[in-house]
């Protein structure tokens, strides 16, 4: 019998729907995967812990909205807010450290991820919570032979101003400016005056406030329990990698591309079975083309 | 020269003492349960002995090596599940009934045989990684990408292990209901003579590597770990050495996924986890991953801490875990064996060397770029 | 020679065992003897009943498993106080399973060995119950799984107190139908109970003409079901037959609501979605849709009643709620009572009882009305309960309505659909041409 469902039959509305899907699965993994793509580009840590600041994110709008009544949209930048706030504390006491050492910081920051979700269960109990989300994102739309949630398409929207944010922060302004530079040679942009200390603490806090963000929405479309970061964290780094370190639009070419292989995948097949194929084909395209598709600022070699 | 870091007779005597007091340990133990425990200790330090030598001397940060130890897994449990089928009655197991299969499929066949099905257990995953490690190191992958590549890889494994229902049992496992059966005679898992087996095992590969990496072979691997650019220009074929070199580890791996199997009774994707592969790289760093021993006794150390805080502390002991890998990183970058050469070169005045030289990473490699040499 | 060896090995012990409680005292149990021949009691009388009690009070498991440990220690507290078993106190030793399969192979050869408990509760998923099963059996000891699972196991050494496979559907199917529709799509976990629940329920469906759609399985774990909900939204069924567990049901439910499904056009009927799930993904998402269980918590009998206001008043209620599989659990302890109590009977002496002795005189235990919150159940002679599972409708406050109940216990039965199999009995799998297969796994 499971033979007899295994493949599905191509249909043209529900096949377009899936391209659709794709661009929402898409959008899901690069919010997860921008902070991780923005702190490791620039400091080269692999930071272990970012699955747990997506969980930070998401219980500090769970406390927000449940315990001080914020409501929900409010609670998106306020989650930025908190969850880069400890980003920084952790750049300052633990990661600032490790910086001579990157793979070090690999285990650090795992570390770090058991001490997170330890304390979030102690604190908050095991059970999952749930964030209410406004009623209007609660239904879905219809147009042609299109059909998406309403909060698949504000997921889609808060994906892309949150990428045009960064994007502008770091082509166009001061900030971003130091932060390339850091990026493309510590030494000589420290002998320039830039304050690669300072940098490193603002780019680790963003990242982490991305991560919250992230998770204050993530929370509301599934549910929010203290192992929820470790589901992100594999698609984050494929996305990073595939897209090539240290560039933002590669990172956004890489989550589209990989989010509509899966969504086709899964239509045709199944879930587990999409994502088999997805992870066997970043093997070989890693294999041969190991620097990403846009590697930009690689510094000396 | 009193520092265990420069001489060899010292090493060396410290290797035998170390395997012979373990040797010795199941005479002081009568009990069951804690032999069986020690055993499966044993076995972790294989894995990380396997991290050791890939990563702490081969410069190869592999997150993949849950995929020997699983696909070797996956060999020894078909191969005792299929020692506890009755070729009349019950000619397959009953999960495939669920999944409507009402023949063994093939895949399964050359497991009815013991020897075949071990032997198949122990090369599949060997040559499996020979075959992906050519392909990583013929496109010159390192670093961080190597981690990524074998991370997708691991990923992709526990997919199928997962989806290929008919053929894995899926999340639920295979679990043997009869100890390995040799030629009439069961091995116990809780017994003296299980912990003996495998215990030699990891005594075998464990002296084997040091010998091997003392060899040419083994300078010209830490060579190329030191810096690969370097070697090449030197004339050596830096890819041949990194597979050679991944391969061996893969190897080390699937001996302790085939000793784990005969041991536990029990297979299932979570040997696949991405999760797992992480911990054994950490049970590594925690030990030194510039030390053979060192990664030993690090998986030792971490797995008999979490199975005795574990029990003690119940809630509090992720805190406590995640805590210690903070200090350890954070004050004693070359793990326990770092904090051993430390005290023996303060004892002997002897200049081991500093915590923060670490081989391998050169200190501009961070500032540099993020996927120099790691 | 071989005597010699003996003493040689318990004179070395001893010395082990003081240089470790000195020298080694971070780690003593690495180093106690064991106390595991096979002549030495389990109980022993006057001491207390030691039982194991092997749930995940961390990671992912956790959500669930918390509150079966929590209910095993109420269960126990109850007993105790009103004079224990037979007249002896039961010390639960409890231990954290951490939501690691290897973890709950490690300890449960702890309990059996070291702790030398003489049952053991524990599991929630059939992956843990697979790991531990191969101890339990070699060691030919006890384990009580307390939650529903897809049978096609024949074992001697396991005690069932959760509904199988074909307890569940057999109601549920007939009633959607009846109610919604012929057509129906199944929605499941990527696992095995899933598939053999669905399996069952293919049969139920054949039996009422109903018609199936599709079949889809979602990866254990993942949230994603918009792919799914695409396939769903092309082919219009009349319900949605779910078996998907854990956190995926909460998404399932939530992005059902956000897709803009409607509950009364194309409800969900689950297995699985429980108070505690409702609960935890917001009732406005839950309200509506079906479960079929053989426990709710707003089951209007005596017994119940008291058991929610004793358990959420007690230091283990805080969770806020009861639910099927906190019951199931729940009567596991009850079950083993009783069987510990007619084993003495027929043993004479508590010292005289092996954990397979009380595994053998389960078959026939009833669970009354007045212990058991959903009502009599009674076990079969393979160690499963006879039961009745109910129809429950979720209502605006996270609660179910029962709309239909059972009205005769039904049968378990692990290998229903496989006949050609054999029959599972008391002493093992009955192959058709006369053999007993035993530990059938």
């Amino acid at each position: 019998m499971s033979v007899d469902h295994f493949w599905t039959a191509f249909a043209f509305g529900p096949f377009m729907n899936a391209l659709l899907i794709g661009l929402s699965v898409a959008s899901i993994w690069l919010i997860a995967a921008l902070g991780l793509a923005i702190v490791y580009g620039t400091m080269g840590v692999i930071n272990m812990a970012h699955g747990e600041f997506v969980m930070l994110g998401a219980y500090s709008a769970f406390v927000l909205e449940r315990y001080l009544g914020v409501p929900f949209l409010a609670c998106i930048p306020c989650a930025f807010v908190i969850v880069a706030a400890i980003g920084a504390v952790i750049e300052l006491g633990l990661v600032r450290y490790l910086y001579r050492r990157p793979l070090d910081t690999l285990l650090a920051t795992w570390g770090l991820s058991l001490v997170l979700i330890q304390t979030v269960r102690l604190i908050l109990g095991p059970e999952p919570k749930n964030i209410a989300s406004p009623e209007f994102l609660n239904s879905s739309v219809q147009f042609w032979v299109f059909s998406l949630s309403l909060f698949r398409l504000f997921v889609i929207a808060v994906t892309l101003a949150t990428f045009a944010g960064t994007w502008w922060l770091m082509h166009r302004t001061r900030v971003g400016l130091m932060v390339r530079a850091v990026m493309q040679n510590k030494e000589i942009a420290s002998a320039h005056g830039i304050d690669t200390g300072r940098v490193y603490t603002l780019t680790f806090a963003y990242g982490a406030g991305l991560a919250g963000l992230a998770g204050a929405m993530f929370g509301a479309i599934k549910n929010v329990f203290p192992d929820m970061g470790s589901g992100y964290i594999v698609e984050a780094f494929l996305v990073v990698v595939v897209g090539g370190v240290g560039s933002l639009i590669g990172s956004l070419v890489s989550a589209v591309g990989l989010g509509e292989i899966y969504s086709v995948f899964a239509y045709f097949t199944n879930g587990t079975f999409a994502k088999f194929w997805l992870f066997l084909l970043v093997v070989v395209f890693l294999r041969f083309r190991p620097q990403g598709l846009f590697a930009e600022s690689l510094g000396r070699r | 020269m009193n520092s265990l870091y420069d001489n060899r007779t010292l090493q060396w005597i410290v290797y035998f003492v170390f395997f012979a007091v373990l040797a010795v340990l199941p005479m002081f133990i009568e009990n069951a349960f804690t032999t069986n425990l020690f055993s499966r200790f044993i076995v972790l330090g294989m894995l990380a002995l396997s991290v050791s030598v890939v990563w702490g001397f081969g410069g190869i940060l592999s997150l993949g090596q849950g995929i020997a130890f699983g696909l070797a897994a996956y060999g020894m449990g078909m191969t005792m599940q299929m020692q506890s089928q009755d070729p009349v009655n019950a000619p397959i197991p009953s999960f495939m009934l669920t999944n409507e299969l009402t023949e063994l499929p093939a895949l399964w066949i050359p497991f009815w045989h013991t020897p075949t099905g071990i032997a198949l257990a122990l090369i599949v995953p060997t040559i499996f990684f020979g075959v992906f490690g050519a392909m990583m190191f013929q496109a010159r992958l390192v670093g961080v990408f190597v981690a990524i590549v074998t991370l997708a890889m691991l990923s992709a494994w526990y997919s199928m292990a997962f989806d290929m229902q008919p053929y894995t049992a899926g999340f639920n496992g295979i679990s043997p209901p009869a100890p390995l059966n040799i030629a009439g005679h069961a091995i116990d898992p809780y017994s003296h003579e299980a912990y003996w087996i495998v215990l030699a095992f990891l005594a075998a590969l464990t002296l084997g590597m040091k010998l091997l990496l003392s060899t040419k072979f083994g300078l010209v691997v830490q060579a190329i770990r030191d810096d690969p650019e370097r070697a090449r220009f030197l004339g050596y074929s830096v890819a041949g050495y990194q597979v050679t070199i991944f391969t061996i580890s893969g190897f080390i791996a699937a001996v302790a996924g085939v000793l784990w199997v005969m041991i536990v009774q029990y297979v299932s994707p979570t040997a696949l986890e991405v999760q797992f592969s992480v911990s054994m790289v950490i049970w590594a760093a925690v030990g030194g991953r510039m030390s053979l021993l060192g990664a030993i006794i690090g998986a030792f150390f971490v797995n008999g801490i979490q199975s005795y805080l574990g029990d003690e502390l119940l809630y509090g002991f992720l805190l406590v875990l995640g805590g210690l890998f903070i200090v350890i990183v954070r004050f004693l970058p070359n793990g326990l064996a770092g904090l051993l050469e430390m005290a023996l070169a303060r004892i002997g005045r002897s200049k081991a060397p500093g915590p923060d030289a670490e081989p391998g990473t050169p200190p501009v490699a961070a500032s540099a770029a993020p996927r120099s040499q790691v | 020679m071989d005597g010699k060896r003996r003493t040689f090995l318990k004179t070395s012990t001893a010395i082990a065992t003081t240089a470790g409680a000195g020298s080694l005292g971070g780690f003593p149990y690495f180093f106690v003897k064991d106390a595991g021949a096979q002549s030495t009691p389990w109980v022993k009388k006057g001491d207390k009943i030691k039982v194991g009690v092997l749930f995940s009070l961390t990671g992912a498991l956790a959500v669930v498993e918390t509150d079966s440990n929590q209910v095993v220690q109420f269960a126990i507290d109850k007993i105790n106080k009103a004079g224990g078993i037979a007249g002896m106190q039961v010390e639960p030793v409890i231990i954290d399973a951490k939501s690691d399969i290897k973890v709950f192979s490690e300890k449960i050869s702890q309990l059996i060995l070291k702790d030398r408990v003489i049952a053991t509760f524990g599991g929630y998923t059939s992956a843990s119950r697979r790991a531990m099963a191969p101890v339990v059996m070699a060691r030919d000891h006890l384990l009580y799984y307390p939650t529903c699972y897809e049978g096609r196991e024949c074992t001697q050494n396991i005690v069932n107190t959760g509904p199988l496979a074909n307890q569940h559907s057999q109601d549920l199917i007939p009633f959607m139908v009846k109610s919604f529709g012929k057509k129906t799509y199944f929605v499941g976990s990527n696992y095995i109970w899933p598939k053999e629940s669905n399996k069952n329920a293919k049969v139920w469906l054949e039996k009422v003409g109903g018609e199936l759609l599709g079949e889809e399985y979602v990866e254990l774990g993942g949230s994603d079901f918009s792919s799914i909900f695409n396939k769903i939204r092309q082919t219009k069924p009349d319900f949605i037959f779910s078996t998907v567990v854990g956190d995926s049901d909460i998404a399932l439910h939530k992005q059902f609501k956000q897709e803009g499904f409607k509950v009364d056009k194309m409800p969900i009927a689950a297995l699985t979605t429980g108070e505690i799930e409702t609960r935890a993904m917001g009732a406005e998402f839950g309200a509506g849709h079906f479960l079929s269980a053989p426990y709710f918590q707003t089951l209007d009998t005596p017994t119940n009643k008291k058991f929610v206001e004793e358990y959420l008043a007690s230091k283990y209620g805080k969770g806020g709620v009861t639910h099927y599989n906190m019951e199931e659990t729940y009567l596991s302890v009850w079950a083993f009572k009783y069987a510990f109590e007619k084993a003495l009977a027929k043993a004479g002496s508590v010292e005289a009882i092996t954990p397979r002795m009380i595994r053998d005189v389960t078959p026939g235990i009833r669970i009354e009305d007045d212990v058991s919150p959903e009502g009599l159940v009674y076990f079969d002679e393979t160690c499963h309960l006879y039961m009745k599972p109910k129809i429950g409708q979720c209502q605006a406050n996270g609660q179910f309505k029962i709309v239909k109940a059972a009205d005769a216990h039904i049968a378990p039965d692990p290998f229903v659909i496989y006949p050609e199999r054999g029959v599972c009995k008391f002493d093992g799998l009955h192959t058709k041409d006369g053999k007993v297969l035993k530990n059938v796994l």
